[in-house]
């Protein structure tokens, strides 16, 4: 996106505070019609404890983190996150395909390589996806849900995870800019 | 060969209470004779209407899948019969009230005219073809002048296909949500759906996309028809019908039928298709790969589904 000017960058994607209040009313609307709020990171985990579970059942009894997932009842993939994450999925691509920005490509810097992106990039996700089990929740389940219910752990945990990001991103600004 | 004795029609194992005979081979089968006679139909149609020039993958390229397709769903058959060596009975009669005899029959006609159909435009595909023989020179040339013929032959055989991969279990009277005339149309439409995917895939012809685009929206429409109207007919019908129905609206199937089928499989590629009508660039891949997953995941409930319906408590 470096080669493209800031007018067209307007035109290809939403206002961000005007997509944070589209996101706002998301979270109502669901909260309205499942009784539930909205999460992210509960579907990668589901499918993590699926895959370790299809390979190795027997890792999977003997860990204590995962087999709270698995039951004689209830199939690990059978959670409305998983479904609400393929809804995202087929969401984002319509979005992108409205806005005509459907190619593949990696949005970085200038100053790095695309390899150094995807590594930084996968490796910043992984320790997320770490950091939302310790905290039981991530952006979307623990801050957003959480905020959304008055609940004061997601406000604590907005502030953790942000005015983290605030204090660590200098250090590793090298890594993105 | 073992003898098996039943004394009772209750409590036999993989029978009763709930059948437990038909496992992946039989959906990927319906999957693939499905598609195999749409393509067919498709080609036969537009040859019969002369569009051969317009539409050539409809009519030539997509046909050369017809063949392997058909093989890999004659093969996962195959793998499911019990007694696999006996597989040629099936050929020393013709019994118009046996389904697997009208399946066996009409594979036994539409796969040799497939090949012979491929065969006829494998010189346009490989100009250096050579057949080697006069004899097959001979035929081919005969086979090119009675196109038009063999076309009418081919899309009779193609309809019956379609149909036939819903009637092999509509045929089965014992399990509710099978015994519905419905779903030998509805079959038929899912089979047609996919191949206009698969040629949306293939075809390098602005043009030709776009009609089988259409044509696919059209069928997705009717099978979306066919789907209300069938649990229409089951919750209309006596209470092991509604139990039926039961399933895919409250019970275990209901998730993986309406996400997958109804939304993935054809809402979403449906409006995506519209989409690329309006000219939204549309990568063809993604509704092409939704539609043919929707279809295989179809029969893969209806079959699994199917199974646990029945008629004595």
């Amino acid at each position: 996106m470096n080669t493209s000017s800031t007018e067209d960058r307007g035109k290809r994607y939403l206002n961000p505070y005007f997509g944070g209040f589209l996101l706002g009313l998301v979270l109502l609307a669901t909260m309205f019609v499942t009784g539930r709020g909205l999460g992210a990171s509960g579907a990668v985990k589901s499918t993590v404890v699926q895959a370790v579970n299809t390979i190795s059942p027997a890792h999977v009894e003997k860990s204590k983190y995962y087999s709270q997932f698995i039951s004689d009842d209830i199939h690990p993939m059978s959670n409305w996150l998983v479904f609400e994450i393929l809804g995202v999925l087929a969401g984002a691509f319509v979005s992108g395909a409205l806005a005509g920005r459907l190619k593949f490509k990696v949005e970085h810097s200038p100053k790095i390589t695309s390899r150094t992106r995807l590594i930084m990039a996968s490796l910043g996700g992984l320790m997320f996806g770490i950091g939302s089990q310790f905290g039981r929740g991530c952006t979307s389940g623990a801050a957003l849900s959480g905020m959304a219910s008055m609940a004061t752990s997601g406000f604590i945990a907005m502030m953790a995870i942000f005015g983290s990001a605030y204090m660590f991103a200098y250090l590793f600004r090298k890594f993105w800019i | 060969m073992k003898e098996e004795l039943f004394v009772s029609g209750r409590m036999n194992p993989n029978i009763d209470p709930y059948l437990n005979i038909w496992h992946w081979q039989i959906p990927v089968y319906l999957f693939l004779g499905g598609l195999a006679a749409g393509i067919l139909f498709f080609a036969a149609l537009y040859t019969i209407l002369g569009k051969e020039k317009e539409m050539p993958t409809t009519v030539k390229w997509a046909t050369f899948l017809v063949p392997f397709i058909l093989i890999l769903g004659l093969l996962a058959l195959f793998i499911d019969l019990k007694h696999k060596l006996y597989f040629w009975r099936l050929y020393t009669v013709i019994r118009l009230e046996s389904p697997m005899g009208w399946g066996a029959w009409v594979l036994m006609i539409i796969t040799p005219i497939s090949m012979v159909w491929v065969a006829s435009y494998l010189k346009e595909l490989i100009p250096s073809w050579d057949w080697k023989f006069e004899f097959l020179n001979k035929f081919e040339r005969w086979v090119i002048t009675n196109r038009w013929y063999i076309a009418w032959v081919m899309i009779f055989y193609s309809v019956i296909l379609g149909i036939y991969t819903g009637i092999l279990l509509s045929a089965f009277n014992a399990r509710p949500l099978w015994n519905t005339s419905l779903l030998g149309p509805l079959f038929l439409v899912s089979g047609l759906s996919t191949a206009t995917a698969v040629i949306m895939w293939m075809t390098k012809n602005p043009a030709e996309r776009k009609l089988m685009s259409r044509i696919d929206l059209l069928l997705i429409g009717i099978e979306l028809f066919l789907i209300v109207h069938l649990f229409m007919g089951f919750l209309a019908s006596s209470a092991v019908q509604i139990n039926a129905a039961q399933l895919f609206l409250g019970g275990q199937f209901t998730v993986s039928f309406w996400v997958f089928v109804i939304i993935l499989g054809l809402l979403f590629p449906a409006g995506l298709e519209v989409l690329e009508m309006r000219g939204v660039h549309i990568p063809i891949v993604i509704p092409v790969v939704l539609i043919l997953f929707g279809g295989l995941m179809f029969r893969f409930i209806m079959v699994e589904a199917g199974q646990i319906t029945r008629y004595l408590y």
